[in-house]
């Protein structure tokens, strides 16, 4: 187990580097001039040659390529991120400020998903092709569909109009305000875990179907034992596996996703700061944030490697 | 889909017919289609449906999707505007109209140029092997490592708005898709007798890969290709709506729910709604299509790609 652990951190210490390669010749050698990025095509013709070189010396964009990709490996070791183009507040500040606000939505949304997945996977798979199987599998299909960002504006729409309710847009965190808090966290999360829980029953469902068939399941039967129990303690844990995988892997899509659904909700959590940075093409906090992304991505992968590495024995040993 | 191969897999009773031409044979398959999975049949037609109307927008539409009214504003829906105006007296139904050509164009072609990219280097990867393929592995490990969201937003705002920029945006994150798929098709098949059979009369590199390789890959191709291009259309919809997308004026989804944010302090329900509807039946119809005609091709790949 120990020498899977250190070849998996390993291979994802690789990956990160890569990972920042890619984001620094996404961001910054893509665009030819960054300053095309940062002012937009049109912008970019109205400065004259002596603006141009300003920014570009104070925003070291005049150095070479290597120099500034080292520059900003310096800054993200040093934690200061470097700053907006547009504001005064450091990338860390923002992160440290909005962050916790995304990762409670995140959270929130994959508990969510599970309360609502496993149960209809567990009705689907208990009477295959029956009306509830019929009905949960289509509704499955349909939320896999729904844009979630949409979802969140159709749900901003109903409250605003049934209830006269917005929820409120000023960031508070947990411990000052919970309730002030839940209410800007409830329906990011809703929204995201359905999307989730969408994908969620569907594998557990063929998952439960596949497990039902196997041999220890007809024993706990043969020995008389109540179908429930038999789902509930023989069935079920083993099905959950690919499920938990799943779900990993999911979590790190809903970081995407909450982009454009904050935008919807008007939630001040950090994927608003990336719809911010892309309309602003603020390219700096962009490049930032898409390497913190990617850095959770990543680190969540490892983990759900690991996990299921630890809960199954078998994967440890290809 | 008529791929033209000897016929030497027919099944047993269709022998008496003699030699049915590759219309009769598309025919057929397309029956024992609707008879297999009249679900996947149905959702085809669907779109089918929303294709034509990508194709045939300037006959369909009532109005000129970018002329503003300034006698109509943020009009509920109407006789005369059935889905309502926007705040510059736009028709929402010709815009909507309009919006699954942007769609619809980007989905393809997106998918088009990233799952033959990724189905090429795949292919590569999985005849030579070797060190070439330890690299690539790599790289497509790399481009994995994010969301597909997030590097299509860097992507597009790097290149800067525009409909090619934005295919391109798509493209990219979908070829690690075709690559990982194709790759492990062709790692199995290297191993059969045929292939080594022909490596054994002496093949070129190129004659084993175009005659005996790729025509196997051509049906995880066609599936991946249909299964991911609901996937494109969602990433489309939401590049518009953040803003990076195809811009405005041109009418696609995702940027008329932005425009419609802007509308005002309450977006008014049916610039919100139509969009949104025409964006979900669009995915649903694809995906439904994907499933079907992947156990059509393929069953055992199911849940697989």
């Amino acid at each position: 187990m120990y020498s899977y652990i250190v070849r998996r951190i390993a291979f994802g210490a690789v990956t990160v580097v890569g990972v920042s390669i890619v984001v620094f010749f996404v961001l910054r050698v893509l665009p030819g001039d960054p300053l095309v990025a940062i002012f937009g095509p049109e912008g970019f013709t109205k400065l004259s040659p002596e603006q141009r070189a300003s920014y570009m010396a104070q925003l070291g964009l005049s150095d070479p390529l290597v120099v500034q990709y080292l520059r900003w490996i310096g800054d993200i070791l040093s934690g200061s991120l470097g700053h907006s183009f547009f504001r005064s507040e450091s990338v860390a500040e923002m992160i440290a400020r909005r962050g916790p606000l995304t990762a409670e939505i995140a959270a929130l949304s994959v508990v969510l998903s599970w309360l609502v997945g496993i149960p209809v996977a567990i009705i689907s798979a208990l009477r295959p092709n029956s009306i509830g199987d019929n009905v949960s599998r289509f509704l499955s299909i349909l939320f896999l569909a729904i844009p979630g960002f949409w979802l969140a504006m159709l749900i901003v729409l109903v409250l605003l109009f049934g209830l006269g309710y917005r929820a409120p847009l000023a960031n508070v965190a947990f411990f000052t305000d919970p309730l002030a808090n839940l209410q800007i966290v409830v329906g990011p999360a809703i929204v995201l875990g359905l999307g989730q829980a969408a994908y969620i029953a569907r594998m557990a469902r063929s998952s439960l179907l596949e497990v039902v068939r196997e041999d220890y399941v007809r024993t706990a039967r043969a020995k008389g034992l109540n179908n429930r129990l038999v789902i509930a303690f023989h069935a079920l844990p083993n099905a959950l596996l690919p499920v938990i995988t799943l779900s990993g892997i999911l979590l790190g899509f809903v970081l995407a996703g909450s982009i454009p659904v904050e935008r919807a909700f008007g939630t001040p959590g950090l994927g608003y700061a990336m719809y911010t940075a892309v309309s602003e093409r603020d390219v700096f906090v962009m490049q930032n944030l898409v390497f913190l992304y990617s850095i959770v991505f990543v680190l969540l992968n490892i983990t759900v490697d690991l996990a299921s590495a630890w809960l199954d024995p078998r994967i440890r040993y290809r | 889909m008529s791929v033209t191969q000897p016929d030497t897999t027919l099944p047993l009773g269709s022998i008496a017919v003699a030699q049915p031409s590759w219309l009769r044979r598309a025919l057929r398959g397309l029956r024992t289609f609707v008879r297999r999975s009249p679900m996947s049949a149905f959702w085809a037609c669907i779109a089918a449906a929303i294709i034509f109307m990508a194709i045939a927008a300037p006959a369909l539409a009532p109005n000129n999707p970018v002329r503003a009214d300034f006698r109509h504003m943020t009009k509920p829906p109407s006789e005369l505007h059935w889905f309502g105006t926007d705040q510059i007296g736009r028709d929402t139904l010709s815009r909507v109209i309009y919006g699954s050509r942007a769609s619809l164009t980007v989905a393809a072609g997106a998918v088009l140029l990233g799952t033959t990219l990724g189905a090429i280097w795949g292919l590569a990867c999985g005849y030579f092997g070797g060190r070439f393929d330890i690299f690539s592995q790599r790289i497509i490990e790399f481009l994995q490592s994010f969301p597909d969201l997030i590097l299509a937003m860097a992507i597009a705002m790097a290149l800067g708005a525009g409909m090619g920029t934005v295919i391109v945006a798509i493209a990219v994150t979908r070829i690690p898709f075709g690559g990982r798929v194709i790759r492990a098709v062709v790692q199995s098949l290297k191993e059969l007798s045929y292939v080594e059979a022909a490596r054994g009369l002496g093949a070129s590199h190129m004659r084993m890969m175009a005659r005996h390789i790729l025509p196997q890959c051509i049906a995880p191709y066609l599936i991946l290709a249909t299964t991911h291009l609901g996937v494109a259309i969602i990433i489309e919809a939401a590049l518009g709506f953040l803003g990076v997308g195809i811009p405005p004026p041109t009418p696609t989804w995702g940027n008329m729910l932005a425009d419609s944010l802007n509308a005002g302090l309450v977006p008014p329900w049916w610039l919100v709604l139509f969009p949104g509807v025409a964006i979900t039946l669009t995915v649903l119809a694809f995906n439904l299509l994907g499933d079907g005609i992947r156990d059509a091709l393929d069953p055992r790949l199911r849940g697989a790609v």
